[in-house]
């Protein structure tokens, strides 16, 4: 893959997949023109990351605008490398980069809202684990759900899931109340009967759906705005098939819109108002060397700290993080290395990662007098994390 | 057990192992709930409690313990720790996409909590995992659903590192977690009845959206009235604690189950802090005449009377009467009986109790609107 050098080009190309290759950059001219309009208003030369920033904080304020779309485009090398790496962790070959790399883009806004501009290091980075923690969960959710059966498949399923699935399937919204509370009645009615074997649940008995359509006729009074007809045991089987089919494809939608640029409007009609407004006060203000010093020596007092707390752990606590940020080896690796259980290493880790987090929230605290409340413990805990990607990825 | 690609979770996840032993003994400590759904509830619930709270008394506070539940009727675990009230709430679904939390943990004084832990249990893979956290006043400000009663939050108005919640509550010392939650009424003795009633049976799927918010939470804060309808939807008789009691003072609802407290003296006492000086009195009707049955500590730890008398002045109990105490399995024992051969002033029995043990009391005839108690000492 060809990265990309030219500013105006990070903030209005999206990357084009020849199957599962990189197959191409392709610009959207709308953000073209939207990115030449807002250099032109600066005579300075500023770098990709001011403009992240700049954007970044756009969108805070009118998530609408065309601000979204343009760190979409300069999240895309991020995003490729996120999605090719993630996916070479895992053995089987069902998946595609692409896919994931799909799957990932559409959550861009899981990634600008969890960037803390104040202490956040860059949005790189953070997109970068971000969206590796977004792939790397997606493709263990699907692998469990390939290997569960329809009516297992319906127990593991959280209600929100279920309702964006059937919307992305395009039930209105009255007829997804229905399927929910059949759904629900299902749940309530048909348990699993032993222990483990939750995967493999058969279809319910011809006795089970009766006693489902009757929960489900007696609660539609209560739970539904317009309780509509009986159901019969034949028709609240027929939903639960709907549900099932919906659920599966929802997992991996097809194409997502934000790849695809729009089409240019070459006509040379400019319309000012589809473009995005350039804000000259906040281009003026963000380019004051003084807040840029800061957060950079911000960012250096922090690495330091952090580099010394690390250093200062047991050894057999520094092999951990090793072997967890820099190699991603999986547990049972990981495991191995260390001459331990598998299961212990989440446990391990969760504890050397509460020091670290202690004494940064404590330093924190003191050195940029700030108090803490937990949202912000919230942003220092993923500040840590990409401290610690980062760390390790170039050690 | 397959651990499918048990690979790599999120570094902020706590995730734990589910061991085939634990998940045994979580699923033969759920057969005593009373239908196949609550039975679910109750393993899943089982199985995540056994694996968080000893990584959370070895790991943070070995004094944490479990605080309430009521899995016969809700999801979740009450755990207390260090100042802090937590709730665990289980769930099977695979997506981490929303916490969803059930409106009494929220809307019950007595029940509110301060954090809400999101658990994520797979019981073929052999893991629980803690994915995120929030507070009762985040979820109280979350979306409610008034069909299921449930408050929700989605994942990213959660925080997921639970190391936070650990950090915040040593540094962030004055942090508020609870929203202001309005007192729940309390029922009329005359409902309650008919709603435990109502409720007790089985044949009620889903209790807890039958009646109004407001009658179900009255009934659910009232700790004796809960187990009244957890011990009903279990087909288990109610238990009556007695030395609990003796020593707390009865509370109202103990009088609305038929029992009052009695000043006694007793000889020879001295002065001993463990003896109780209250006895308890029940009235019964045996074929339209009062009697009454009472509880009577003696002047040994342990030992206790049992005494069945009429209230009428100047009346005797009725030749063949019985009084008749079983073990709480309803098993006799020596000296469990005590028959009127001629009319009587009182029927007794005197027993030796150790302490836990339970006892069911009997009198023949039947008394008016018997119902079988499992008293506790």
């Amino acid at each position: 893959m060809l990265p990309r050098q030219d500013t105006v080009k990070i903030f209005s190309t999206f990357l084009q997949f020849d199957y599962d290759r990189f197959g191409g950059w392709a610009t959207d001219t709308r953000l073209r023109r939207s990115m030449n309009q807002s250099i032109d208003k600066i005579d300075a030369n500023n770098s990709a990351s001011f403009w992240a920033l700049y954007w970044h904080q756009i969108w805070q304020e009118q998530p609408a605008s065309l601000a979204r779309e343009h760190l979409a485009a300069y999240l895309q090398e991020v995003c490729f490398w996120s999605a090719t790496k993630t996916i070479n962790g895992f053995s089987s070959s069902q998946y595609t980069a692409s896919d994931c790399f799909q799957v990932a883009i559409a959550r861009i806004d899981k990634v600008l809202k969890g960037f803390d501009r104040e202490r956040g290091f860059n949005l790189k980075s953070y997109a970068s684990i971000t969206f590796a923690n977004l792939i790397r969960e997606l493709l263990r959710q699907k692998k469990e759900i390939d290997i569960c059966s329809d009516w297992s498949l319906l127990r593991k399923l959280s209600q929100k899931r279920m309702i964006e699935a059937l919307a992305n399937a395009g039930l209105d919204s009255e007829v997804i109340d229905r399927h929910i509370l059949a759904w629900n009645c299902l749940k309530a009615i048909y348990v699993p009967e032993r222990a483990t074997s939750t995967r493999k649940l058969p279809k319910p008995e011809p006795e089970t759906w009766q006693a489902i359509a009757e929960l489900y006729n007696q609660e539609r009074y209560t739970q539904l705005e317009q309780p509509a007809e009986t159901a019969t045991k034949e028709s609240i089987e027929k939903w639960m098939l709907i549900c099932v089919k919906a659920a599966r494809s929802y997992l991996f939608p097809n194409v997502t819109s934000i790849n695809q640029p729009k089409p240019g409007y070459d006509s040379g009609e400019i319309v000012d108002s589809l473009v995005g407004e350039v804000d000259d006060s906040l281009l003026t203000d963000m380019i004051t060397n003084e807040e840029v010093a800061q957060r950079s020596q911000q960012q250096t007092d922090i690495n330091q700290f952090l580099t010394t707390l690390v250093a200062e752990l047991k050894p057999e606590e520094q092999k951990l993080l090793e072997l967890y940020y820099s190699l991603g080896l999986k547990q049972a690796e990981i495991a191995k290395e260390l001459n331990t259980k598998q299961y212990t290493i989440s446990r391990k880790l969760s504890k050397v990662r509460k020091g670290l987090l202690m004494a940064l929230a404590k330093w924190s605290e003191s050195t940029m007098h700030i108090s803490l409340t937990s949202d912000i413990l919230d942003n220092i805990s993923s500040l840590l994390e990409e401290w610690l990607a980062n760390y390790y990825d170039s050690h | 057990m397959t651990t499918a690609n048990s690979a790599i979770f999120n570094p902020t996840d706590l995730v734990l192992e589910l061991d085939q032993a634990t998940i045994d003994r979580a699923w033969s400590l759920s057969q005593t709930a009373g239908n196949p759904t609550s039975r679910w509830q109750n393993y899943l619930n089982q199985a995540a409690l056994a694996v968080f709270l000893p990584w959370l008394q070895a790991e943070l506070d070995n004094s944490a313990k479990v605080e309430g539940e009521a899995w016969e009727l809700i999801n979740g675990t009450a755990i207390a720790t260090k100042g802090a009230k937590l709730v665990l709430i289980p769930s099977e679904a695979e997506d981490l996409s929303e916490l969803r939390v059930s409106q009494e943990w929220i809307d019950i004084p007595s029940w509110t909590a301060d954090y809400y832990l999101a658990v994520q249990v797979n019981v073929d893979a052999g893991y629980v995992r803690i994915w995120g956290y929030t507070t009762h006043q985040n979820l109280k400000q979350g979306d409610f659903d008034r069909r299921d009663r449930t408050y929700s939050l989605t994942d990213d108005q959660l925080i997921s590192d639970l190391n936070v919640l650990w950090v915040a509550r040593e540094l962030c010392l004055d942090e508020v977690t609870q929203a202001a939650v309005e007192p729940i009424a309390e029922l009329e003795t005359t409902q309650v009845d008919s709603l435990v009633e109502r409720l007790g049976n089985q044949n009620q799927l889903l209790p807890r959206l039958a009646v109004p918010f407001a009658s179900w939470a009255a009934l659910l804060q009232n700790p004796q009235l809960c187990q009244r309808l957890i011990a009903a939807r279990r087909g288990e008789p109610a238990k009556t604690p007695i030395l609990k009691w003796l020593k707390q003072g009865l509370s109202e609802i103990s009088s609305e189950l038929g029992w009052r407290q009695l000043e006694i003296s007793l000889e020879g006492s001295k002065g001993n802090d463990t003896l109780p000086n209250s006895g308890l009195a029940k009235k019964l009707t045996i074929a339209n005449r009062p009697y009454e049955l009472k509880i009577l500590p003696l002047t040994e730890a342990g030992e206790w009377r049992f005494e069945l008398c009429c209230l009428t002045p100047g009346c005797t109990i009725p030749e063949g009467f019985k009084l008749k105490l079983l073990t709480a399995d309803l098993k006799n024992f020596e000296g469990n009986e005590d028959v009127a051969s001629q009319a009587v002033n009182q029927l007794t029995i005197d027993v030796d109790l150790e302490p836990g043990e339970s006892l069911v009391w009997q009198v023949e005839p039947n008394p008016d609107n018997y119902q079988q108690e499992i008293l506790q000492f």
